[in-house]
């Protein structure tokens, strides 16, 4: 059973440096929680030393709201004559995980948990066994949450969840790296009728 | 050793109806579900859909769900399905349960009645992902641990892939995995303007094939450690023998010419199950009717299996594709193909194209005696995945 390490960490990557990793052209043709990202997920593998991660996960407890919203705000609008298949494409919750991979064209293990404020912790819990078991060396470990005008006005306008505005990406590996971080112990996650769901992380600074 | 991990319950609802029973008898007379809408207020019926069979109130009463508060459509196909799974599992009363369950649409067929108004009078969070999982969760047993993928199509069968890896790493000895899917307006528009709904009934593979059919349902397996289905004197439906997921890294929606991802999928699939391509004896494919993925999954076939290539056809003439769900829905059907010995036909296919597979036709299922069948979802981002189910030997 392998050990596995945190290499990376990576959040809060200032506008500024965004143009380092993608070219502005490209990165105007993106959403702005796409952008920060694919940003904040090259950072991390930048840090980590892992250009092609061999697994690819995000944690995501909303999804892409802008074109989600986009699209209800266009079906509430024009109704049911509504055509707008670019906000549809980029609407699912799995967008910024391919995304990260078509950028990198990776072809590695890829995958996206949307479940509340522990959508990360299962992404984290998921790239923890899949390297302990041996099926990947390296990992990628993404949350990916934007909040939009309307949730910004209107905070429960989808309920009492609490959504972060935020990018972070962490690298995970079955080796140390170089300075090391954690070494990540367990992840566990508890479900309790009527209650938030909560997730235990237990990671050892090195 | 890796623990084996075996099956020990299932349930499903689609348009071919509520349990188990209906779907085996439907896909063994080539019965399809498809029809004309009839309970999402859209006003495109010149699309047809795989609705599941009861109006929203109706299911509430069959399930014996309190009235006074309100379920997305979602939660209640979950329910439903999630209910018999267990039931057959032995496992009602069991205190420490997992579930883990694709969805994308989640609550909002609930939300789009609304907006741009909130959702009026919630006890409860519907809206996300999550919050229809909870609510599946909570409806049918005493669950400690329950998590929600969404990697759109191919949602619930990422979730079998986890749940199989949370049990050989011994986190737990029984994970039910699978998804639930219901129609909603916000999908229906959104496959309407990436212009792939058929208006016809769907025909993968066909070289007439003009899109995809939109469906509903949900199906859990019960996925549990042999020795664990022993101890307990279980009774064991067939093995997960090998799982596969990539990605085709090539376009958002779009699949890639020579099927990368699937290829990729399905081969770390059999490597997994140890087994060689010639093992299969069916593959039950995405095969969703449009033209871009018909050709790419067939290009994926003929690269893993080359001149050998086993009967293949594609469910979703029967069931519409029920995307987040379609993963675990399929797996069910593969399951009872295994058990009863039959290999679901495509009656409505006419058409040979040289681009594409030729699926197993005909108006009855086929008789065969399956050992390994193959299982493929494919999700929009290229997130595409394979399964390899075994009978219990």
């Amino acid at each position: 059973m392998n050990r596995v390490y945190v290499t990376a960490i990576v959040k809060g990557v200032p506008p500024e440096e965004y143009s380092r990793y993608i070219s502005p052209m490209k990165a105007r043709r993106m959403g702005r929680l796409l952008k920060r990202a694919l940003v904040t997920a090259l950072k991390a593998m930048e840090v980590g030393g892992i250009a092609k991660p061999d697994a690819i996960l995000n944690g995501t407890a909303m999804g892409c709201m802008e074109h989600t919203l986009q699209l209800l705000n266009g079906l509430s609008a024009e109704g049911e004559v509504v055509s707008m298949p670019t906000a549809f494409m980029q609407s699912t919750h799995n967008t910024v995980a391919s995304q990260i991979a078509i950028f990198t064209g990776n072809h590695g293990y890829n995958t996206t948990y949307a479940h509340r404020t522990v959508s990360f912790e299962l992404a984290l819990q998921d790239a923890l066994l899949r390297l302990r078991a041996g099926l990947a060396r390296t990992a990628l470990v993404c949350a990916n949450d934007e909040l939009t005008e309307l949730q910004q006005q209107q905070p429960r306008f989808f309920g009492q969840l609490e959504v972060l505005d935020r990018s972070e990406a962490w690298m995970l590996s079955v080796e140390p790296g170089e300075p090391p971080l954690y070494e990540l112990e367990n992840v566990k996650i508890i479900h309790n009728k009527g209650a938030e769901d909560r997730a235990i992380v237990q990671k050892i600074p090195l | 050793m890796r623990p084996k991990v075996v099956i020990t319950g299932m349930g499903v609802v689609s348009a071919l109806g509520v349990g188990a029973e209906r779907h085996v008898l439907a896909l063994r007379s080539g019965k399809s579900g498809i029809a004309e809408v009839r309970f999402l207020p859209t006003k495109h019926h010149e699309f047809p859909v795989g609705e599941a069979p009861f109006h929203n109130e109706e299911f509430r009463r069959k399930l014996n769900l309190p009235e006074g508060r309100r379920y997305s459509r979602t939660s209640l196909l979950g329910i439903a399905a999630l209910r018999e799974a267990l039931a057959q599992g032995r496992l009602l009363d069991r205190q420490v349960l997992a579930l883990i369950s694709g969805t994308t649409v989640g609550g909002m067929d609930v939300t789009e009645q609304f907006f741009p108004k909130p959702v009026p009078d919630l006890d409860r969070d519907i809206h996300d992902c999550g919050a229809s999982t909870n609510d599946i969760a909570d409806n049918c047993g005493d669950f400690d641990h329950v998590s929600t993928v969404s990697t759109a199509c191919s949602s619930a069968m990422n979730a079998l892939i986890m749940g199989k890896l949370l049990i050989e790493n011994g986190e737990r000895d029984i994970v039910v995995a699978g998804g639930a899917e219901a129609l909603s307006l916000f999908h229906l528009n959104g496959f309407k303007s990436l212009m792939i709904l058929d208006t016809q009934c769907c025909r993968p593979f066909d070289k007439m094939r003009a899109g995809l059919n939109l469906g509903e349902g949900a199906a859990y397996l019960v996925l549990e450690s042999e020795a664990s289905a022993k101890a307990r004197g279980a009774g064991i439906i067939g093995v997960v023998s090998g799982v596969g997921n990539a990605c085709d890294a090539h376009h958002q929606t779009a699949s890639s010419e020579n099927g990368e991802g699937a290829y990729l999928a399905m081969s770390q699939a059999l490597l997994d199950a140890g087994l060689s391509s010639s093992d299969i004896d069916y593959v039950n494919a995405h095969g969703t009717g449009t033209p871009n993925n018909d050709a790419s999954e067939s290009a994926a076939l003929r690269r893993v299996f080359g001149e050998h290539l086993p009967p293949v056809s594609s469910t979703k003439s029967y069931t519409g594709h029920t995307t987040s769900a379609s993963g675990s829905i399929e797996a069910v059907f593969c399951l009872m193909a295994l058990q009863n010995g039959f290999i679901p036909v495509q009656p409505e296919f006419e058409n040979p194209d040289e681009q594409c597979v030729t699926p197993v036709s005909g108006s009855n299922a086929v008789s065969a005696d399956l050992r390994h069948v193959m299982c493929n979802a494919f999700g929009f981002g290229g997130n595409d995945s394979s399964i390899i189910l075994s009978r219990y030997e």
